[in-house]
């Protein structure tokens, strides 16, 4: 273990020590990383007085904007205000570099692997890169996307990869979304509030800015119209103010300058939608959608969905709109096709993976099963299914009656769990309310895919909020931290 | 372009303003009047405020209103009377929410500010012995909104629907008043009083100089053009607005005609002559009328989906009618025939 820091000054670093694994600020010596010098001596000038009231201001300027998440299992009501620590996250332009590298190259393989599967000929299953049992068993899979090709091949047009950093350093993605990925706009306010709040912080280090994201997505959004049509309509879709990422939508679409729509308000006729005004009906390009596939059109799925638009799969496969992202990615950031990710990315691209996976193992191979079995206390167990950190053991902080309960749960279903080594997250330092304390974080950057493929500088940062913890989903309690991409000449 | 759901909403945004800022001074006024009165000369004075706020029926489910904290509770806190000011202020916090993408920010955080701070009173209810400093709260944040509003946002569909809301319901209430005014059971109409209640009385005497009388403030209400509270005047905002909606796509063609009706009535001495014969059955009327050009509004914003009629109407932005395309474009702001020009401001 590291040796306890030496407080620079005003003592909120005082007694910091690192936590097991990879400390993104401090080395293990106990001396700041470059990337850092500045931010720990900052810091080291406030006292926690002052850093209480600087969590205060944001927490209110959230509050007075709304910037909420709901928790439904949260009997106490629904809106939270976002949590954010103070502390960013700095990442050098080294660094990023190669994430910006490694993550277009995994998210092109993603989308070359939906493509085949959904509109080509299924090359990577018919050259068993990847078993076509497990594709097709997967409950992101769907029937009805096949035979519908998306504009330039592109069916993940914004993807949330989730990059932890292991003991020794090294990124490693531990997971993909690839259906609705959310998160992007607190990215933004995460931004805007630190800049509101500690703006002398940013001094002396030209972060990447990140206000851009709307010019981006839209043009992403533009570039997927059928037919390569100009100045095409598009709108964002949302389940309505009661879902949880209600805020995100709207966000999205004020930055885009587009309508936000409901189901009720689109309707379908002659194979075209169209969204209801006051001026009669108006034809839609491309519905950037954050309602899950099987919501989407009760004609084709869920038949008591009161979200979605009847009829809007036939519009879809007429070639007269595009929804994005596409139908049926679900198929591809299923957990137990995620082992396969490093060879799709070897299959289509010719590469070797720029970003390596944590490693994992499947539970419907009886000789993986057989070895994670004996030795689930060392690793983590996620059904295949799970979002937001649900059903999810991490081994060595459960007890035996827990691990005997998964092993009967992957013993009865196998297809559906999968098995990692555990991550040592990286920590941060991150305020405690007295100090700053070491906290897991990991990163999720924000991937966009229409006409050619770009990574927006940065990304969500969560943070675990209790010492020691592992979950960062904002829905088991974690919080979040602004993100940093340094210029090269204060990396 | 606006959704017709979004122009729904926004309608009921104004609305709720208005509402919110009426009841509010009816709330003022009660704190200031009733004091002085006698406990059964308060009683009739609380019957006719819930009269003139049209919450008759309201009150009467809600049971007894007899003291000032019940009247007080019933029109500033309680969630079961949609005339409260909290009531009011959800709804526009709720409807604002559901359109976040096409409205000011600052008017977002404004009523989404107002709305937190009265949740901050909690479930206990809002003290009556902190009314003024409520009143005052809502009075400011209500400017505030109407300041965000006039310089902050732009003059689109959205704006108008919200002040033709703001019209209507401004015209209601002063209508309503004068109903009230002439069936008070105290036998004469208090011009002050009524002056007070719709934030008239300097304007009153900048213009006349003297002391009220019931006649002349009846006038003014109804007629001045100085005023931006007299019903004609609610009646050429709104009548502009729907002419600016309309003009692209021949949208709420029958309320921009409705509006132009009634103002006509107005204008041509209609109204005036009639009321001489009787005042009471003139204004009920109107009242209706106006009950009336709102439902038409609704109607006309969210028509039902008839294939066979709207078929004809069906065009993709920059195709079609070149109205059509302009009024598509003034919203997006997208480029070529897209692009229109932006609505006057009413």
């Amino acid at each position: 273990m590291a040796e306890s820091l030496p407080g620079p000054g005003g003592g909120l670093l005082d007694g910091y020590e690192p936590a097991r694994g990879f400390d993104e600020a401090f080395e293990p010596d106990g001396s700041a990383r470059g990337a850092y010098r500045r931010i720990v001596e900052r810091f080291g000038e406030l006292d926690s007085g002052e850093l209480r009231r600087l969590e205060r201001l944001v927490a209110d300027e959230f509050r007075r904007q709304g910037i909420t998440f709901t928790v439904y299992s949260d009997e106490e009501g629904t809106e939270r205000i976002w949590p954010m620590d103070l502390f960013p996250r700095l990442i050098a332009a080294a660094e990023w570099d190669e994430l910006d590298r490694g993550l277009t190259q995994r998210v092109t393989a993603l989308n070359c692997f939906l493509e085949d599967l959904y509109a080509g000929e299924g090359a990577a299953i018919a050259d068993g890169v990847v078993p076509r049992w497990l594709v097709v068993s997967s409950g992101g899979f769907e029937r009805n996307a096949m035979g519908i090709p998306a504009p330039h091949g592109a069916r993940c047009n914004v993807a949330g990869i989730d990059v932890v950093r292991d003991g020794d350093g090294r990124h490693r993605v531990l997971e993909d979304n690839l259906r609705n990925p959310s998160g992007i706009s607190y990215v933004i306010e995460n931004r805007a509030a630190m800049a509101k709040a500690c703006s002398w912080l940013f001094y002396d280090h030209a972060a990447q800015p990140v206000d851009q994201y709307g010019r981006m997505l839209r043009s992403t959004l533009e570039s997927m119209a059928p037919d390569g049509r100009s100045s095409p309509h598009v709108v964002v879709l949302t389940p309505g103010i009661f879902n949880s990422a209600y805020f995100e939508h709207a966000f999205l679409a004020r930055s885009m300058g587009v309508e936000l729509v409901e189901g009720r308000d689109l309707v379908v006729d002659d194979g075209t939608v169209y969204a209801r005004t006051i001026e009669g009906l108006i034809a839609v390009d491309v519905i950037y959608r954050r309602v899950d596939d099987s919501f989407l059109d009760p004609v084709a799925f869920r038949p008591d969905s009161m979200l979605g638009v009847p009829g809007l799969l036939g519009a879809l496969r007429a070639g007269t709109v595009t929804v994005c992202n596409a139908i049926g990615n679900g198929a591809a950031d299923d957990k137990a096709v995620y082992p396969y990710v490093p060879d799709l990315i070897r299959y289509y691209l010719g590469d070797e993976p720029i970003i390596d996976n944590v490693p994992t193992y499947v539970m419907w191979d009886p000789d993986q099963r057989a070895e994670a079995l004996g030795r689930l206390g060392e690793l983590v167990a996620k059904p295949v299914g799970g979002s937001g950190g649900a059903g999810v053991l991490i081994g060595p902080q459960a007890d035996e009656q827990e691990l005997e309960a998964a092993r009967a749960a992957i013993e009865a279903d196998p297809r559906n769990w999968i098995t990692q080594e555990t991550v040592q997250l990286s920590s941060l330092p991150s305020f405690g309310g007295e100090r700053l304390e070491p906290r897991h974080v990991d990163l999720r950057p924000f991937v966009l895919t229409g006409e050619r493929t770009e990574v927006f500088p940065g990304g969500l940062t969560r943070v675990a909020m209790r010492r020691g913890s592992l979950i960062v989903n904002s829905s088991a309690g974690g919080g979040s931290k602004d993100t940093w991409v340094l210029a090269p000449e204060y990396s | 372009m606006i959704l017709a759901r979004h122009a729904d909403a926004l309608f009921w945004v104004g609305r709720y303003l208005e509402r919110t800022e009426a009841t509010v001074r009816c709330l003022d006024y009660a704190a200031n009047s009733i004091i002085h009165l006698r406990p059964e000369e308060a009683r009739v004075e609380i019957e006719q405020l819930v009269k003139t706020l049209g919450l008759e029926s309201v009150a009467a489910l809600a049971g007894s209103l007899e003291g000032r904290r019940q009247l007080f509770s019933f029109l500033l806190s309680d969630t079961g009377n949609p005339g409260s000011v909290l009531s009011a202020v959800g709804a526009v916090r709720q409807k604002l929410r559901s359109t976040r993408e096409r409205i000011p920010i600052e008017l977002w955080e404004e009523a989404n500010g107002l709305y937190l701070r009265f949740r901050e009173f909690g479930d206990s209810g809002l003290p009556s012995e902190r009314l003024h400093e409520i009143l005052l709260m809502v009075r400011r944040a209500c400017l505030a909104i109407s300041g965000v509003l006039n310089e902050g946002m732009r003059r689109d569909e959205g704006y108008a629907f919200i002040v033709v809301g703001r019209m209507i319901e401004r015209s209601v209430f002063t209508v309503g008043l004068l109903v009230a005014g002439y069936t008070d059971p105290r036998g004469s109409m208090d011009a002050t009083r009524m002056l007070r209640l719709t934030s008239s009385l300097q304007a009153y005497h900048r213009r006349h100089g003297h002391a009220p009388d019931p006649e002349g403030v009846v006038r003014y209400l109804l007629f001045a053009t100085d005023l931006p509270r007299s019903l004609q005047s609610c009646l050429l905002r709104a009548e502009a607005c729907l002419t600016d909606i309309g003009a692209g796509a021949g949208a709420l063609d029958r309320s921009r005609r409705k509006a132009g009706l009634l103002r006509a009535r107005l204008e041509l001495g209609e109204i005036e002559e009639a009321m001489v014969q009787g005042p009471v059955p003139v204004l009920s009327t109107l009242h209706w009328d106006l009950a009336e050009l709102a439902s038409e509004i609704a109607v006309e914003v969210v028509p039902p989906l008839d294939f066979p009629t709207v078929r004809s109407q069906y065009l993709r932005p920059g195709e079609g009618s070149a109205g059509a395309g302009a009024a598509a474009g003034s919203a997006s702001g997208g480029p070529g025939p897209r692009t229109g020009p932006a609505l006057a401001a009413p």
